[in-house]
């Protein structure tokens, strides 16, 4: 067992890896890449505002792309870093203090009562249970787990199926917002980790961190609440 | 105008690395406002001592908030309260009468408890040891103004050369990650000419050795910098992780 250690810590991406430092930067990475993909999913969502028949040219569009398993196979890896990383860095830093105080308190000044950073595994699991339901209900949705779906559906008729059922509504809802909260911390932390913090950057850097989150948590959270909630 | 407290301290006690320890109230009576916490301390162990008990073992040394070897949770803030500040210049003023004081030793896997409150901190020397000094021979003192350093680049080094090594960033750390002394250690070399030689391998190695001592990684919370008592900047980390990526990518293994 030491020798395959040995041997897979000979490698230098490997051994950087490995550490602390180098799995936050691949998080903060990670974390940032999977930020651009919200943006685009999100601003493909809105065109259901638009009109079904918008909705469905986009997406017959991105099906036809003969790149597309390529682009989901690049998603797919950064999901799974991400995952991973999150599960070992946070082993790593229960086990650096198994005996916590009987009283802590911050030292922050200013700030959110409620601190994002504190929570950030937590979210992240939610986060995760609601992408987990989000591809049973879509990407996989011909394996009917929980929905009906046949062919003959259109994209658009699809995606109004699985926003108007009461459970994917709330979860995709809460999940929207968790996932807002989530990066409200997450933006900003993952420059710092790429070991970007500048005086004259970081300050414009956190506020849109603030209104990325904001415009990704409730942008989300948007589609369920008016089609679900409001023009059912 | 000197006031005087009644206070109920909770203070953790273990007799030693394998006792399981436990809190302990104690109540002390007439404290005077212009005491410092530890003098305060050393009231109660004198009081300890009279009554025969064992007195409360807690570092402390300088006692002018330079060596770093004072700690302490106070009501769980490292160093208690007060901002840029040693628990040996916290004042009982900060306080108020019939308050309760729960005092903690720092908690980390990689900062075993010795006893009471003091705390193993070998772990910090131990990463220094590693890599944070430049041993390359720099030969003879050059001519004046012949090495040009930026004064932006000397006042930061400086900046993070202030680091007193207390360990109070590990300890307001969620994740008792060292990072900040870490990044201290590592950017007031980075950004010195001294430094250059041996810059990849020193972040590397120290990195290393902070892993194996069983620190926690870091979550930008930023509480290390709001708990710091030498005001050492977060910005330190992100120059770590910059040199740390550099190092990776540039070094031929």
């Amino acid at each position: 067992m030491s020798g395959v250690r040995q041997a897979l810590l000979s490698n230098w991406f490997i051994r950087a890896l490995s550490t602390s430092v180098g799995q936050k930067l691949v998080m903060g990475a990670t974390g940032l890449l999977l930020c651009g993909f919200l943006t685009v999913h999100l601003a493909g969502n809105l065109l259901l505002f638009q009109g079904a028949e918008h909705y469905n040219k986009y997406a017959h569009k991105l099906h036809e792309n003969e790149l597309l398993p390529v682009a989901e196979a690049g998603l797919l890896v950064l999901f799974v870093l991400h995952i991973i990383l999150a599960f070992s860095t946070t082993r790593m830093n229960t086990g650096a203090r198994p005996i916590g105080y009987r009283e802590k308190q911050s030292k922050l000044v200013g700030g959110l009562e409620i601190r994002p950073h504190n929570y950030m595994f937590l979210t992240g699991v939610i986060v995760l249970g609601f992408l987990l339901l989000h591809l049973s209900d879509m990407r996989l949705a011909e394996w009917k787990m929980r929905l009906p779906y046949d062919e003959s559906m259109t994209p658009a008729d699809h995606a109004l199926m699985v926003l108007r059922d009461p459970i994917s509504a709330t979860v995709y809802i809460l999940g929207s917002l968790v996932l807002g909260f989530h990066l409200l911390h997450g933006f900003q932390s993952a420059f710092k980790s790429l070991g970007l913090n500048h005086p004259k950057y970081t300050p414009f850097i956190t506020k849109l961190g603030v209104l990325f989150a904001i415009v990704i948590g409730v942008g989300f959270a948007w589609l369920p609440i008016w089609f679900f909630l409001l023009k059912k | 105008m000197s006031a005087k407290l009644d206070l109920t301290l909770k203070i953790w006690r273990q007799d030693g690395p394998k006792d399981r320890g436990q809190f302990k109230t104690y109540q002390l009576k007439g404290i005077s406002t212009e005491m410092s916490f530890l003098e305060m301390l050393d009231i109660l162990n004198e009081q300890l001592i009279h009554l025969g008990e064992e007195p409360v073992a807690f570092d402390h040394d300088c006692r002018e908030g330079i060596c770093g070897t004072c700690s302490l949770m106070i009501n769980g803030q490292a160093h208690g309260p007060d901002h840029k500040t040693t628990t040996c210049q916290l004042h009982m003023r900060k306080f108020h009468n019939h308050d309760t004081i729960v005092i903690e030793p720092w908690r980390a896997t990689a900062f075993p408890i010795l006893r009471d409150l003091v705390v193993d901190r070998s772990a910090f020397d131990r990463i220094v040891s590693a890599g944070g000094f430049v041993s390359v021979n720099v030969g003879n003192a050059p001519d004046g103004n012949s090495v040009p350093v930026p004064k932006v680049n000397a006042d930061k080094a400086l900046d993070a050369a202030v680091c007193i090594g207390c360990g109070a960033c590990v300890a307001s750390c969620k994740n008792a990650s060292a990072l900040l002394f870490v990044g201290a250690k590592v950017s007031q070399y980075a950004l010195l000419p001294q430094g250059q030689a041996e810059r990849a391998q020193r972040v590397q190695k120290m990195v290393a050795q902070m892993d194996k001592e069983g620190f926690g990684s870091c979550t930008n919370t930023s509480e290390c910098e709001a708990a710091c008592p030498a005001g050492i900047s977060v910005v330190n980390i992100a120059q770590l992780n910059r040199e740390f990526l550099r190092a990776t990518i540039t070094a031929t293994t």
